[in-house]
């Protein structure tokens, strides 16, 4: 009887104990400015490198659906990322090709390999607000990959929300000038983190003239290799009426990718 | 099992004899399993119809059919094969059934009809083997950073039965090569050595894009017998070979490469001799002749601006003398050529282009049918529309010697996934002399339809 008198006592401190820490825990997520809660994004893990096929559907205003089968493969080099893009299907786009390095303080370097010309194109990376090959998503969407660019806005924290039932952070990221928020293409962007596994569940944006312009929203998020991973992105462009929405599937990041897949000759030659 | 999968296991087979070189791997049954498992067909289906404006006829109404087969082999092996059934219910371009002497006979197309032409376009194995990719076969290799003219992107040559009309991937005659690729930390040496003696086929005489400008045709003169001999084509394996070195290097944003050529030029010189009596006659006699181009190109991005570049020099290249008196009508200097362009793509969705080609021959020779130094001009501008479903472009080549040119505005549209149509003109401007005012009466107005299989 004493026995379980102590054990009872001991589960009693144990619980009291926990639901202090989850308690002083949340009070000082609370706390967070809209900065701190961007660079707890960035500071997630995505694994040094990851190989993925992604599925592209381009949907207009029509209904017409176009879609592309691609795979992809990223990888870290330090505070260098790089990432290249292989188009699979259909027919007409197969073996083209996009290479970029991501580099954190100068522009980046990106390449394109079009097939009809046989040829590696340099592409200037300053374009990171033009869409990329088609979709939704801009270069510079792409190039993040659910990451933020913290040195292009300004951030603050205006509230919190429920999305897809879970607790959020609602984030106002301003850009810093006219220049970066010319470049980008957004005049505002309103993200929603998630505050557990900090994650974007959801991005309206507006363009430099204030108008709606995006929402982007994150589906299908569950665990990989222990690694937090978005399965469905979906856009919806409200100027255009045009939808994209990328479907990852073979997500493998404990295989590791060589080098060599990160070069022009890998790019030419394709999978 | 099928005849095509009897086909495939045989080839399988000859793939793996290919590949036992350097894997001394026989294939087992398990091998052939995978293979089939790894095999990728792709097709495109292609309807082309050009009119002619000036003629007021149709230059071609073709059909091609161009199926892919793809084979991933164990150890990172691969195997391609292209193939191209065409058929051309005009018969302008190659009136007839051409001599194709130019390609060398394993090179050349299978001519079925006067209409009809089958070609094993591409046929290469690749490995990778340590440091060193190896890519052996029917191939096409492209160098060079220019569009829509040619510096450095020589080591294939080109088919001009549309002049430079058609699509350079298209145009651009495979050849059987073997291509190696090493890997030098961030460098790669790519060594060639081509013994397909395989030039660039040239339209015959009557054919609509026959060339006449005298910058490449010497003109006979009037009351004189013309005596065309036959080509003096290289033809000996290793010797008559060609061999070419790249080195690719990516240094502080640059992309680099030096490049090295030692080939025949794929245009025979027209060395002519006249014969006087009492019936002149000038002999004309063809000779592909060698040269030695070493070059290099480079490129980099600044905010919205692509810079890139070739240079090349060439020795021993030959050149018409219109001067009947000149001993044998042709002279001989070396060539210096040059390509910048910049690329701008500061609004979205939007690209803008231009280049300059500029080449000046090292010897002082004014007799010469063409000036020593040649400028060309190319401006190129294409907007994307409705999330690139609508591509609309023209391209602008202007000779700044000569006056003429050529303007290509082009219209295509992305039906479907695997269908697309478009839309184009061909003009001509200039002066017949002059290597685009020549085809000034070819004009036209061009369609397609393109299907992904």
């Amino acid at each position: 009887m004493k026995h379980k008198k102590n054990l009872f006592n001991q589960l009693l401190v144990i619980s009291i104990s926990t639901l202090i820490w989850v308690n002083l825990a949340l009070a000082e997520s609370d706390q967070l400015s809209g900065l701190e809660i961007a660079q707890q994004v960035n500071a997630r893990d995505e694994g040094e490198a990851v190989s993925r096929n992604l599925v592209m559907e381009m949907i207009d205003r029509r209904g017409k659906k176009r879609v592309r089968e691609t795979r992809g493969f990223r990888k870290y080099y330090g505070a260098e990322k790089r990432t290249i893009i292989f188009y699979l299907q259909p027919k007409n786009v197969r073996k083209t090709a996009f290479l970029t390095y991501d580099y954190p303080q100068v522009d980046d370097d990106q390449w394109l390999y079009l097939p009809a010309m046989r040829k590696v194109r340099r592409i200037s990376s300053s374009d990171r607000g033009d869409y990329f090959l088609g979709t939704d998503f801009t270069y510079e969407d792409i190039k993040k990959e659910g990451k933020l660019g913290i040195e292009d806005y300004t951030w603050r924290k205006i509230g919190e929300e429920i999305i897809d039932d879970h607790h959020s952070y609602i984030v106002e990221a301003i850009p810093i000038n006219d220049e970066v928020a010319k470049e980008l293409g957004y005049g505002k962007v309103i993200y929603s983190v998630d505050s557990n596994i900090w994650m974007v569940r959801q991005a309206k944006s507006w363009d430099i003239r204030g108008n709606a312009l995006k929402t982007v929203h994150t589906r299908d998020i569950y665990q990989v290799q222990n690694i937090w991973t978005a399965h469905t992105l979906e856009v919806s462009n409200h100027k255009t009426g045009h939808n994209t929405r990328f479907l990852f599937s073979d997500i493998d990041y404990s295989t590791g990718v060589t080098d060599d897949v990160f070069t022009q000759q890998s790019l030419r030659r394709g999978l | 099992m099928s005849r095509l999968n009897y086909t495939v296991v045989w080839l399988s087979h000859v793939l793996m004899i290919f590949s036992s070189i350097s894997f001394n791997a026989w294939p087992s049954e398990a091998d052939n399993e995978k293979i089939f498992s790894n095999i990728e067909y792709s097709a495109l289906l292609e309807t082309q119809w050009a009119y002619g404006i000036s003629r007021k006829s149709s230059q071609k109404l073709q059909f091609i059919y161009e199926p892919e087969i793809n084979i991933e082999l164990p150890n990172n092996q691969k195997f391609t094969m292209i193939g191209r059934l065409r058929g051309d219910i005009e018969d302008n371009l190659e009136p007839g059934n051409p001599s194709q002497t130019e390609l060398s006979p394993i090179s050349r197309r299978a001519l079925i009809g006067d209409h009809i032409d089958l070609a094993l376009r591409e046929f290469y194995y690749e490995a990778a083997v340590g440091d060193t990719y190896l890519t052996l076969g029917k191939q096409q290799i492209v160098w060079g950073q220019a569009d829509g003219l040619k510096l450095l992107d020589v080591v294939n040559p080109q088919d001009f039965r549309e002049f430079i009309l058609d699509d350079f991937s298209r145009s651009r005659i495979p050849l059987w090569t073997v291509n190696t690729e090493l890997s030098i930390h961030d460098t790669v040496l790519q060594l060639i050595w081509i013994p397909d003696q395989t030039y660039h086929a040239l339209p015959e005489s009557n054919a609509l894009y026959a060339f006449t400008s005298p910058l490449l045709v010497p003109a006979a003169p009037s009351g004189v017998d013309l005596n065309l001999q036959p080509v003096d084509k290289p033809n000996r394996f290793f010797t008559d070979a060609d061999y070419g070195a790249r080195l690719t290097s990516f240094v502080g944003g640059w992309d680099l490469t030096l490049n090295y050529l030692y080939h025949y030029n794929d245009i025979p010189v027209l060395f002519r001799t006249l014969t006087s009596g009492p019936q002149p006659t000038v002999t004309i006699t063809p000779r592909y002749e060698r040269s030695h181009l070493l070059g290099g190109t480079f490129s980099n991005a600044f905010g919205n601006f692509v810079l890139r570049g070739e240079v090349g020099y060439s020795t021993d290249r030959y050149f018409l003398v219109p001067d009947r008196d000149d001993r044998d009508g042709v002279n001989k200097s070396d060539e210096l050529a040059y390509v910048i362009g910049l690329d701008w793509s500061g609004i979205e969705d939007t690209f803008l282009s231009v280049q300059l080609f500029q080449s000046h021959l090292v010897d002082n020779q004014p007799e010469l049918a063409r000036d020593k130094v040649d400028t060309t001009l190319t401006f190129l501008a294409r907007h994307n529309f409705l999330n690139d479903h609508l591509v609309a472009e023209v391209l602008w080549i202007q000779s700044a010697n000569n006056g003429d040119g050529l303007v290509r505005p082009k219209i295509s549209y992305e039906w479907q996934d695997n269908f697309k149509i478009w839309a184009g003109m061909d003009i001509f401007f200039g002066d017949q002399t002059g290597l685009f005012g020549q085809f000034s009466s070819n004009d036209r107005l061009a369609v397609g339809i393109v299907w992904g299989l």
